[in-house]
């Protein structure tokens, strides 16, 4: 009975083989999108992960605050964000610091007088731009950066991944329907004949076998098509970034098995789909 | 073979078969008859399945047809030839195609299949025909393609709706004679038909439809 399905599927395929290669065509493309944007991803996961590094913020305090009005406000933002590790650099350290960075102020900090410094807190949040809200309080005078040059290209590159899944989500979404569609033509294409056949005794099984097969071989066509542009675009992708001298996307071979074995799975369940509506339309008429 | 119970049928409220009872036995040779629109056609789609009553009980082959499932009525398909009135041809294949297709159904290989489908259209003497298409068939031809078809897997139960329709004299009389040789072979014969010289023809028994019922059962002339 396969045998015989799959000769009537190849039929059907080389009566519409411009519409069959077209079907295959439409496939391919988001699916080498689908592999690229996977391949990518995976690239780019060390730098998007990145952007979920906690960063430390400096926070200079008003140098009129009083040890106790410090504390306090330590305090109220401790409770106000439960999240936030907050930290206060005593003076000498800050000091310190400055001494290390400009030596020309070491004099300046050991003279007989000192100098008095503004007090600074160093808070660590998971998302450093809440910190920006520290910016209208009157007891700071200012904060430091609240994002890193990693972090913005971790969130560009998670951005950039998302909007490539979307798309490609879009594209295979397109695909999946043109093969229902391609599916839903050619059931009133062939109503007369799917009528006969049922009416001679064939078993559903035996009607949809051969237009789910005209549906599944440009789907593995799509696969292999897919996997091979793909391939093409990741070392594509490769040289240019290799230049940049940065790693170099891979395309697993894995990733290929998925493709090709994907490629006639996706048209096969919107054939299958759309058969059994038709179907169950039939039945209820 | 056949038993019908109460049958009644509506079409938009209009009673098509009205009370319908009816048994005919395995090996029986019935001729159907009734003027256009008695429902003829109506009661022969009930026994294949094509049509369920609104009421009563159709019985094919111990099996009650108007309660079978969708997925269960390819299996009582099978058991019956059917030759349809339009022929019901598939346009795209071949004559041994059209016959080859539903042998494949029931299971035969494709050497099987071509075999018997030849050994069935030569019997019909349509062989050198085998490779056209069916629109360039008269319409005779194509009402014995449809015959073929409807003999190659050797049901146990024969329904013809008008299959002398399209066919001369002769071929008429030709397809009678082949009708009566499957029947003497033990299959049960149902002929739909409104032409009186068939009836003549064939000393078989007749059921007269009319008004949605029974209204002769005997043999004919009346």
């Amino acid at each position: 009975m396969m045998g015989h399905a799959f000769a009537e599927g190849w039929a059907l395929l080389r009566r519409r083989w411009l519409t069959s290669f077209s079907l295959a065509l439409g496939l391919a493309v988001p699916l080498a999108l689908a592999a690229l944007t996977a391949a990518v991803a995976q690239w780019s996961r060390p730098l998007v992960h990145q952007n979920e590094e906690r960063l430390t913020v400096p926070v200079l305090l008003h140098p009129r605050m009083d040890e106790r009005q410090r504390k306090e406000w330590i305090m109220t933002q401790k409770k106000e964000h439960p999240d936030w590790e907050i930290r206060e650099v005593p003076p000498e350290t800050l000091s310190k610091r400055l001494v290390l960075w400009f030596p020309y102020l070491q004099d300046f900090f050991e003279g007989e007088e000192g100098a008095e410094l503004a007090p600074l807190v160093e808070i660590r949040a998971p998302d450093p731009e809440e910190l920006k809200v520290l910016d209208s309080s009157p007891a700071v005078i200012a904060t430091g950066p609240t994002s890193s040059v990693h972090r913005i290209l971790g969130r560009m590159a998670g951005e950039t991944a998302f909007l490539m899944a979307l798309i490609c989500g879009i594209q295979l979404f397109v695909a999946i329907l043109m093969a229902g569609v391609w599916t839903h033509l050619e059931i009133y294409r062939h109503a007369d004949e799917i009528s006969i056949m049922r009416l001679v005794g064939a078993t559903e099984m035996a009607i949809r076998s051969p237009l789910v097969i005209a549906a599944v071989i440009p789907g593995f066509m799509a696969g292999i098509m897919g996997a091979v542009g793909a391939n093409f675009l990741v070392l594509q992708v490769g040289r240019v970034v290799g230049n940049l001298g940065l790693g170099v996307p891979q395309f697993s071979p894995l990733m290929m098995l998925v493709l090709v074995l994907v490629g006639p799975v996706l048209p096969g369940i919107a054939a299958i789909f759309t058969l059994a509506r038709h179907a169950r339309h039939e039945n209820s008429s | 073979m056949i038993r019908l119970r109460s049958l009644l049928k509506l079409y938009d409220g209009r009673p098509i078969l009205r009370g319908l009872d009816l048994q005919v036995d395995a090996g029986e040779f019935v001729f159907l008859t009734g003027p256009s629109g008695a429902g003829k056609t109506t009661l022969l789609k009930m026994l294949y399945g094509a049509e369920r009553p609104t009421e009563g009980e159709v019985w094919v082959a111990h099996r009650r047809v108007d309660a079978l499932k969708h997925r269960e009525l390819p299996m009582l398909r099978r058991k019956i030839g059917v030759i349809f009135q339009d022929f019901k041809l598939l346009s795209h294949r071949t004559v041994l195609e059209n016959i080859t297709f539903v042998l494949r159904f029931h299971g035969l290989s494709s050497r099987e299949a071509h075999k018997r489908a030849y050994q069935v259209l030569r019997r019909l003497g349509l062989h050198h025909r085998q490779s056209a298409l069916p629109e360039v068939l008269s319409g005779g031809e194509q009402q014995r393609v449809a015959i073929a078809r409807a003999l190659a897997y050797q049901p146990r139960l024969i329904l013809a709706d008008e299959p002398t329709g399209n066919l001369d004299a002769d071929l008429a009389a030709e397809l009678l004679s082949l009708l009566c040789d499957i029947n003497y072979q033990g299959a049960t014969v149902i002929v739909a038909t409104h032409d009186h010289s068939l009836l003549e023809a064939l000393p078989a028994r007749t059921l007269v439809l009319g008004h949605g019922r029974i209204e002769y059962d005997g043999s004919w002339p009346p």
